[in-house]
């Protein structure tokens, strides 16, 4: 699938797990992003061999096992120091600085969706790093941030020599007699590693100046190039206007202000990316396909996104004062599971591998 | 290059900015109790808080990436700097000591004490950045993580300043001096994490019912989230970037110094076609 | 017109006391192949690097003279214009790949160019097709051998569709399969795409056939200028010192006109000289090295039965697969025992087993006759010194010295307690007056030689050696070979694993080849070498069934 139509869907996914305590809505979504994570994790790599497309990425911590330890913390922390509802369980004594007083279920419940809410964050996101290839995520990078790709780019080529580097490095203090007694003897291994990558690094550096790599120096032939001001100017302004706007946010009677401020501040610092990427010359080898499948799945994100906007009243559920039973709209659950494309729609065998070919 | 007046005022300025609105997002659950608004819930809700703090990350990474990727030697150095680090981050579990405790800050501080600022903040943020893609730790707290990282590298060179006054270049109050920076960072960086998603853990955003509760009791209930839920970690984290500042960081220094050298260099002058060069000790990196 | 002019040329590093080319003139005439050789320092490097303005526009420094390349002069073009005629490519592949794919990283180039995708795709499918890299396309560089990703930085190189390729020591890293497959493709490329060719190689025997020109740099001479030869390989030939066994016995025989090849020198070979016995030979050297002799290295060569390690049905596997199978061998004092193979035979694993690196699935170490899986790396390496491929994985210090110092202090031995005076090894060495140097200023061959300082300072009854002569030079391989002959003599068992065959030849008095992960033929050197054609030296190829491995050999048996 396209990287353009999987940053739409978690844009989508995390924005309505930000948006809602609604556990039922939570539990919809968290379900979908485990099925979608099921449906990535076992699709083969394009362009890569088997057994290689792993390589230098350690397998992150799977979404349940995150919700098993973050729901109950969150659940037990809030009930410990928030003492509001009325359904009473027991009580603390008094005395006890901000443990003292009631723990209601109400408190726990509140805990325990503010758990849920971050493990659906955390599932989301976790189908983001499975199904975006390293390469990917630094391709789409805007263009203003070209030199910041670069640095990327050979640091992610550079970690698994390192590791590989560690070991040589460890066998061969090994042979002088070196032994791991105290925290002293991690520096015989780590300064050869340090003192090898900065070697490297010049070389990498001669490499690539003889490849045409010239760095700023090329686009602006040594003086400050205009543009640049000017883009700052815009950071600047833009940043102002935001920074006004958040203050304006919280006094009530100025509140009307902030939005036009906050939206103009981030349209400016918006416009100096994108005019400091118009003085970036270069182009991409790899191009994703478009295909249909991607284009339903963004139709899935939007029809989500458009549930909450037509029917937002049983987005808030708040179990305080005494706790009820979620509202759950049917119509808002049909515009979430549209979340669910991505592990539904199959992928055509080929696509896979035509798509870093094109 | 050009480095005139104007232009280092106006980076001060974004600098400036930025890091206001990246102190604000974090602080911002705190004023918007305060203030006790109706619309505290909307408020400080996460979504606005997160792009609050990553436009912070963005300017910065704007402002900082155009002199320190100046050229390709300044770019391979950090490209390799920040992959060794992020190779260091999966050692995390190999490293004795309790949960919490980090390596990359050690680099990240010396980096930026001995490169500059902006190539600090580009070490810092660049370094979570990487790993995060490595270890699959891509998610909405990663602009956050970045800004603090790039903070760390990007105040390092005061560290220098102190150094100098002190003239403590190269003495054993240099390490110790850093060693203190590396260990305030190490608690710090934890509390400001631990800020992002605070509201999720007591439910700051849609809490009618605790709208007035004052700054200071906000505060008090901050620091017992932050003392059960964070501060062993922390202190790990402090500690063992103290440590390794300590033992590692006088063998460090000079291998960097040694190097700083050799990538500063620049061509500076052309005269009937013969080119001379001299070792440029007053880069703008340095200076700045 | 030729394609590289250099006139005057001179040119110092910053802060160097003097300069490392100093009026240099050279000519190279488009379409040729020209071979740059001399030993290390004199200035190889840094004349490939004017011809695109990394020097001095990379390296600093002052620079004086003319260059003109394909009518453009680097000084004012830069290396960034340079690029568009100049391809260049550096000896170690991996310090070159800023991407981890071989697409990725042919594009790279023409990405940050800003050349159109259409444009981009035609020229990447063109070099790939050129390099013969088609199916490997898709590949992570990571995965690919040493040969192949030196492919791979040259379809990057060429990506820009420059006019000349220069190259500096491109196979100095690489095994000799993996080296003969870049030089082929050199060849080819010269041939039958016209590029020009600029090559610094050490391997002169490899390249010869097909080189156009032959360059030999030899640092400064009396009045003061860089002395540079430069022409037909066969005319610079005979006036230098350096160059392969052929022609050092060609030129000893006054053969005409002088060979280059083996194939060259056998029209004057086997057939046309008289030969004295074979076995004769090898027991001549034997005996003037007992002459030879000090009375410590007798009593050596008395305990020459002597056994230091010993390994018996050694068995280890990785991932699964299986890398040694019933391996055993004796390491005996006085005695060298050089073994080879092809890549992946299991050698580097062999060695490792031996001091304990590597776990055991079966068989028996035994060191100084104590069982081995009972001691600790670091009590086996007291005895054995081991040097693995990379010396730089061990140097980390601020000098020479505390280098040594670090491997006493490992092994809790006082400084003044050494069991070899410090300063006394570093002078056998050939490394007086470098004690306070930093070790990572000096050259390669000094490099492994404080490297093996490190290890021997324990004074070790057994030394290993894996792979030593990489990036070494024909000076530092001989001082290599002083070293490993002055340790045999001193009663020292030395196991030396290497690719050279001529250094092989000159060093072994025992040969154990090993294949597959397992021995399959070991003996003396003049029995064991010509039955192996990719282990044979030139000599031996040349003079088959004489037994005769050196150039030296061929001569006492041609001229009793």
């Amino acid at each position: 699938m396209h990287p353009l139509a999987w940053f739409a869907w978690v844009v989508v996914a995390s924005l309505s797990a930000l948006l809602t305590r609604n556990p039922l809505y939570l539990v919809l979504l968290f379900g979908i992003a485990l099925l979608a994570l099921e449906a990535v994790s076992a699709a083969p790599r394009a362009g890569q061999l088997a057994g290689t497309e792993r390589r230098g990425r350690a397998t992150p911590v799977s979404p349940v096992r995150f919700a098993l330890f973050a729901i109950p913390a969150g659940a037990v922390f809030n009930a410990a120091l928030s003492h509001f509802g009325e359904t009473v369980l027991f009580r603390m004594p008094q005395g006890w600085p901000l443990l003292g007083g009631p723990i209601t279920v109400e408190a726990l419940v509140f805990g325990a969706v503010n758990g849920l809410v971050l493990s659906t964050l955390f599932a989301a996101f976790a189908v983001l790093n499975v199904a975006v290839p390293v390469r990917d995520l630094i391709g789409y990078l805007p263009r203003a941030f070209y030199p910041v790709a670069v640095v990327a780019a050979i640091a992610v080529t550079f970690v698994p020599s390192t590791q590989q580097q560690v070991r040589q490095v460890r066998e061969a203090q090994a042979v002088r007699g070196h032994r791991m007694r105290g925290l002293r003897d991690w520096l015989p291994l780590f300064m050869p590693v340090l003192i090898g990558g900065l070697e490297r690094a010049l070389q990498l550096a001669e490499a690539m100046t003889a490849r045409g790599f010239a760095g700023r120096r090329a686009n602006d032939a040594g003086s400050a190039p205009a543009g640049s001001s000017t883009a700052q100017v815009g950071t600047i302004g833009g940043l102002g206007c935001v920074l006004v706007g958040s203050v304006l946010r919280l006094m009530p009677r100025w509140s009307a202000w902030s939005t036009p401020l906050l939206v103009g501040g981030v349209a400016l610092v918006g416009w100096a990316i994108w005019r400091t990427g118009r003085g970036v010359h270069h182009t991409r080898y790899r191009q994703h396909v478009w295909a249909l499948r991607d284009s339903i799945v963004v139709v899935g994100a939007v029809v989500a996104l458009v549930s909450w906007v037509l029917w937002p009243a049983s987005r808030a559920y708040a179990p305080y004062p005494r706790v009820a039973w979620p509202g759950f709209d049917v119509r808002v659950g049909f515009g979430l599971m549209a979340l669910i494309l991505p592990a539904v729609i199959p992928a055509p065998q080929e696509e896979a591998h035509a798509d870093d070919r094109v | 290059m050009g480095d005139t007046l104007v232009r280092r005022l106006l980076r001060w300025l974004v600098y400036l900015l930025a890091s206001l609105l990246g102190v604000g997002a974090f602080l911002y659950p705190f004023f918007a109790r305060e203030a006790g608004a109706e619309a505290v819930g909307a408020a400080a809700s996460p979504v606005f808080l997160t792009v609050l703090g990553g436009l912070s990350l963005v300017a910065l990474l704007l402002e900082t990436q155009g002199e320190a990727t100046a050229d390709a030697k300044r770019i391979a150095l950090l490209g390799v700097l920040i992959g060794l680090n992020a190779a260091l981050s999966f050692l995390e579990t190999a490293l004795p000591g309790p949960g919490g405790f980090s390596p990359v800050f050690f680099l990240i501080i010396l980096g930026g004490y001995v490169f500059g600022h902006r190539s600090g903040f580009l070490l810092g943020s660049l370094t979570l950045f990487v790993s995060a893609l490595i270890t699959g730790g891509v998610g909405p707290w990663l602009p956050y993580r970045m800004l603090v990282a790039g903070w760390i590298g990007m105040t390092a060179p005061f560290v220098g300043l102190l150094v100098r006054r002190l003239r403590a270049q190269a003495r054993p109050a240099e390490i110790v001096i850093l060693a203190a920076f590396g260990g305030l960072w190490g608690l710090a960086f934890g509390a400001l994490m631990n800020l992002w998603f605070w509201p999720f853990a007591t439910g700051a955003a849609d809490q009618h019912w605790q709208v007035g509760l004052g700054l200071r009791e906000t505060a008090q209930r901050y620091l017992a989230f932050y003392v059960t839920t964070s501060l062993v970690w922390d202190l790990a984290r402090a500690v063992g970037t103290a440590a390794m500042l300590v033992v590692f960081g006088r063998p460090t220094l000079r291998t960097l110094w040694r190097f700083q050298r050799r990538f500063e260099f620049q061509v500076i002058a052309t005269v009937d076609g013969a080119v001379t060069g001299d070792d440029a000790a007053s880069v703008a990196e340095v200076h700045a | 017109m030729p394609m590289i002019a250099f006139e005057h040329v001179s040119f110092a590093y910053p802060g160097a006391v003097s300069p490392v080319l100093r009026d240099i003139d050279w000519t190279l005439v488009e379409g040729e192949l020209a071979v740059v050789a001399g030993p290390s320092g004199a200035g190889k490097s840094t004349l490939l690097r004017c011809i695109n303005g990394l020097v001095p526009h990379f390296s600093g420094g002052t620079f004086g003279g003319r260059v003109v390349v394909d009518g453009l002069n680097p000084l004012t073009a830069r290396p960034e214009a340079m690029c568009w005629h100049v391809g260049f490519v550096f000896q170690d592949p991996e310090a070159q790949f800023v991407m981890d794919r071989v697409e990725d990283e042919v594009a790279f180039a023409l990405e940050n160019a800003a050349i159109p995708r259409h444009e981009m795709r035609a020229r990447i499918e063109e070099v790939l097709a050129l390099l013969s890299l088609e199916r490997l396309r898709d590949r992570d560089l990571a995965t690919l051998s040493g040969g192949e990703k030196q492919r791979v930085a040259i379809a990057a190189a060429l990506a820009l569709r420059p006019r000349v390729l220069v190259l500096d020591e491109p196979t100095s890293q690489l095994d000799p399969q993996s080296a003969q497959d870049v030089l082929d493709t050199l060849a080819q490329l010269n041939r039958d795409a016209g590029l020009t060719i600029v090559l610094a190689e050490h391997r002169l025997e490899r390249v010869l056939p097909f080189a156009h020109q032959l360059v030999h740099i030899s640092g400064q001479t009396t009045q003061g200028s860089t002395s540079l030869v430069a022409g037909p390989p066969r005319e610079v030939l005979s006036q230098i010192e350096l160059a392969p066994p052929v022609v050092v016995l060609g030129r000893a025989l006054q053969w005409s006109p002088l060979p280059i090849t083996v194939a060259e020198a056998r029209r004057f070979g086997p057939s046309s000289t008289k030969r004295a016995a074979p076995a004769a030979v090898r027991e001549t050297g034997q005996e003037t090295h007992g002459l030879l002799c000090s009375d410590s290295a007798r009593e050596g060569a008395m305990a020459a039965e002597e056994t230091t390690v010993r390994a018996e049905g050694l068995q280890v596997a990785y991932n699964g697969r299986r890398v040694l199978d019933d391996v055993a061998l004796d390491l005996h004092r006085g005695e060298v025992t050089v073994m080879v193979g092809r890549n992946g035979a299991g050698k580097s694993t062999l060695l490792k087993a031996l001091v304990g690196l590597v776990p055991l699935q079966r068989g028996q170490v035994w060191v100084g006759g104590r069982e081995a899986s009972h001691m600790t790396v670091a009590e086996i390496c007291r005895q054995v010194a081991y040097l693995a491929q990379d010396p730089n994985a061990l140097l980390f210090a601020d000098t020479v010295m505390e280098e040594l110092l670090i491997t006493l202090r490992n092994h809790r031995i006082l400084a003044t307690d050494a069991p070899i005076n410090p300063d006394a090894l570093l002078d056998a060495l050939g490394l007086r007056g470098k004690a306070d140097a930093y070790p990572r200023d000096l050259s390669v061959g000094e490099r492994q030689r404080v490297a093996l300082a490190a290890i021997t300072v324990t004074a070790p009854s057994t030394i290993m050696l894996d792979e030593p002569t990489r990036g070494l030079d024909y000076d530092a391989k001989a001082h290599l070979l002083e070293l490993i002959h002055g340790w045999r003599n001193a009663g020292h068992a030395v196991l030396l694993v290497t690719h050279d065959v001529e250094l092989a030849a000159a060093a072994a008095d025992r040969i154990v080849v090993l294949d597959g992960g397992t021995i399959v033929a070991e003996g003396r050197p003049a029995e064991v070498m010509p039955m192996w054609p990719e282990f044979a030296p030139q000599i031996a190829r040349l003079f088959p069934g004489t037994g005769w491995l050196t150039a030296e050999d061929a001569l006492a048996g041609l001229q009793p």
